[in-house]
């Protein structure tokens, strides 16, 4: 398809100022390097999540009875509570780069975790479990992909549409008015929890692995990957990249059945971790997941985002949750703190934005 | 006379009711560079998407080297090598200058994984040699940090590095400084050599008159003259893109005399 061809020095060219040749301007310094990360989606949140962990531990160290923020405690409730919610974050920031939403993502995991609870609670492999929690997981994103690819609706109202769907459904699965599907303690099998949920040392547990590895896939698949160029491309302008014969039906239906996958792997490291699931009770999810995103960089505009600002975003919504937690605040300061930052960072994002080179 | 390139037969394309491009037939022959002239509304920038595969003709046949090709899209076009630089750019505002050139045919490792570097080091020398322009710091500058004529450097330089049969610019210097301009047009003419041929598509009928072997003027979705560089003058060609039909017979009354 390349055809590297002789560069020529046109006549006429020759006349007037020498120009400053691109490749001679770029020196790589700390500053380039700055002018070419600003405004693009990690740089700023995490000059902000540093800052936030530093007063942290600045704080606990102080005082670290009453904000027990380095405790043991707190570091295994947070390295349980940041994965699930991290890989929604990653599959809501992907499917925001290729320009799309999917608020049905919360009622999507709860299906897969409904199914995988009940699925291992009756004794089946915790591998074909897990198989068949990814695989719906993706099936049913898939179907949102194609009533927005087929359709050309946007995303926005049709996953609020299969979002109250799949709550139906959940109930349906269940059996109404039945007790949710349950799984004995006795019955996880301790390499299953060893798997999902070891002990790392100082209180963290081995969830935070599978964020991490899920996350450095994810990266080198966005970042470095062709067909991650392609979600940026068809999320950044849609008619250019087809006018390069990029297939937006394609590119979206890949963003999509990421996000499922994602869900469906969230929704095995709660069930395992829950053992149980009320229908209906991941709701609110979808929101936590999106503003996690945003907060870490994702444009509502679709082309912008990182996967490093996505985990950071979720890590700033639990981190708040965690000093709402130690400050012993009523919990619903939780709420008026997501807001808050929520708004917060999209403001501060579009300034930055627009001062990206 | 050789089989053209690209032939184009009776076309239509309709919007609702309206035609914007009516019962048009064109032929590119091989190594040509060919003017398409017309004022706004005249229907060019539909027949070049047409020509580029984008958009699908509601009547009429696409042949390419005297073979018909039925099921005409972008993909196609550009596997028989058609590139083109849309008027709006077709450009990734949130993407950089490389990650743009090389949209859509990146090159990768056999794990389809992006080598970089590599494409950050060819976007520079095309920046660089063929559509000189100045102010550009870094091919990892993002596109939508850069001037109107900045981005439209770049999307010739990516045209230009793809370029296998024929081009297609859809006004392409409406945003470049002159010398700029200059470089790209005689760029043409070096493709030209080397067997590309082009479609220009301009208002500025003194860059079309200097490098195109033929021009064809369009006017409220008709052609109403296709004629080679040495059968007309610049008077004609604005005659014909000024004032349509009317204003050719009358240019032509005094000069048959």
């Amino acid at each position: 398809m390349q055809t590297e061809i002789p560069l020529p020095v046109p006549s006429g060219m020759s006349a007037g100022p020498a120009l400053r040749p691109v490749r001679a301007a770029e020196g790589r310094t700390l500053a380039t390097w700055f002018r070419d990360h600003r405004g693009r989606g990690a740089l700023e949140v995490t000059i902000l999540f540093c800052l936030l962990q530093l007063g942290c531990i600045i704080y606990w160290a102080m005082d670290p009875k009453k904000f027990a923020y380095l405790s043991a405690a707190n570091l295994s409730v947070m390295s349980q509570s940041i994965p699930w919610l991290g890989l929604l974050a990653i599959g809501a920031g992907v499917l925001m780069i290729a320009g799309e939403f999917d608020l049905s993502v919360a009622m999507n995991m709860g299906m897969c975790e409904l199914v995988f609870i009940r699925w291992y609670g009756s004794g089946h492999s915790a591998w074909l479990c897990a198989a068949l929690s990814i695989g719906l997981g993706v099936f049913i994103a898939s179907i949102n992909a194609l009533i927005v690819n087929w359709s050309h609706i946007p995303s926005f109202i049709a996953t609020l549409g299969m979002a109250s769907f799949w709550w139906g459904m959940q109930n349906k699965y269940v059996g109404s008015g039945g007790p949710a599907p349950r799984i004995d303690d006795a019955k996880v099998s301790s390499q299953l929890k060893t798997v999902i949920s070891a002990q790392l040392g100082l209180g963290i547990r081995g969830q935070m692995l599978w964020l991490l590895g899920v996350a450095a896939v994810v990266w080198v698949f966005m970042h470095r990957h062709k067909l991650g160029n392609h979600i940026f491309a068809v999320g950044g302008n849609e008619h250019a990249a087809k006018a390069i014969s990029i297939s937006p039906t394609r590119v979206k239906w890949m963003a999509f059945a990421i996000l499922g996958a994602l869900a469906g792997l969230a929704a095995v490291l709660q069930g395992v971790q829950q053992r149980t699931l009320i229908p209906g009770s991941t709701a609110g999810y979808e929101l936590e997941a999106i503003a996690g995103a945003v907060i870490g960089g994702c444009s509502l505009r679709g082309g912008k985002g990182s996967v490093f600002g996505m985990i950071l975003g979720v890590a700033f919504v639990k981190t708040f949750q965690a000093i709402v937690l130690l400050s012993s605040l009523p919990a619903y300061y939780l709420k008026v703190f997501i807001g808050l930052m929520t708004v917060f960072f999209v403001i501060i994002n579009q300034y930055f934005e627009g001062k990206a080179e | 006379m050789s089989t053209p390139l690209l032939e184009l037969r009776n076309m239509t394309k309709l919007f609702g009711k309206n035609a914007a491009v009516r019962d048009v037939s064109i032929s590119i022959g091989q190594s040509e560079i060919v003017g398409l002239l017309g004022d706004n509304g005249a229907g060019k920038s539909t027949l070049v998407r047409m020509i580029s595969g984008v958009t699908k003709p509601t009547e009429g046949e696409w042949l390419w080297n005297g073979a018909p090709i039925t099921h005409l899209s972008r993909s196609v076009t550009e596997g028989l090598g058609v590139e083109t630089i849309f008027q709006d750019s077709a450009l990734v505002d949130q993407m950089t200058i490389t990650r743009n050139i090389f949209m859509g045919r990146e090159m990768t490792n056999w794990l389809g994984l992006m080598q970089i570097k590599k494409m950050d080091a060819i976007s520079s020398e095309i920046l660089d040699s063929v559509v000189t322009i100045e102010g550009i710091r870094s091919p990892r500058q993002l596109v939508g940090s850069l001037s109107g004529g900045q981005k439209q450097a770049v999307a010739i330089a990516r045209a230009v590095h793809f370029k296998r049969t024929l081009l297609v610019l859809d006004e392409p210097t409406s945003a470049l400084a002159v010398r700029a301009t200059e470089a790209l047009l005689a760029y043409l003419g070096q493709l030209k050599a080397e067997g590309v041929s082009s479609v220009l598509v301009t208002h500025n009928l003194h860059h079309a008159f200097k490098v195109c072997d033929r021009h064809i003027v369009m006017n409220h979705g008709e052609v109403i003259l296709d004629v080679r560089r040495e059968d007309t003058t610049v008077e004609q060609l604005t005659a014909g893109v000024v004032g349509g039909r009317t204003a050719l017979a009358e240019y032509a009354a005094p000069h048959q005399a």
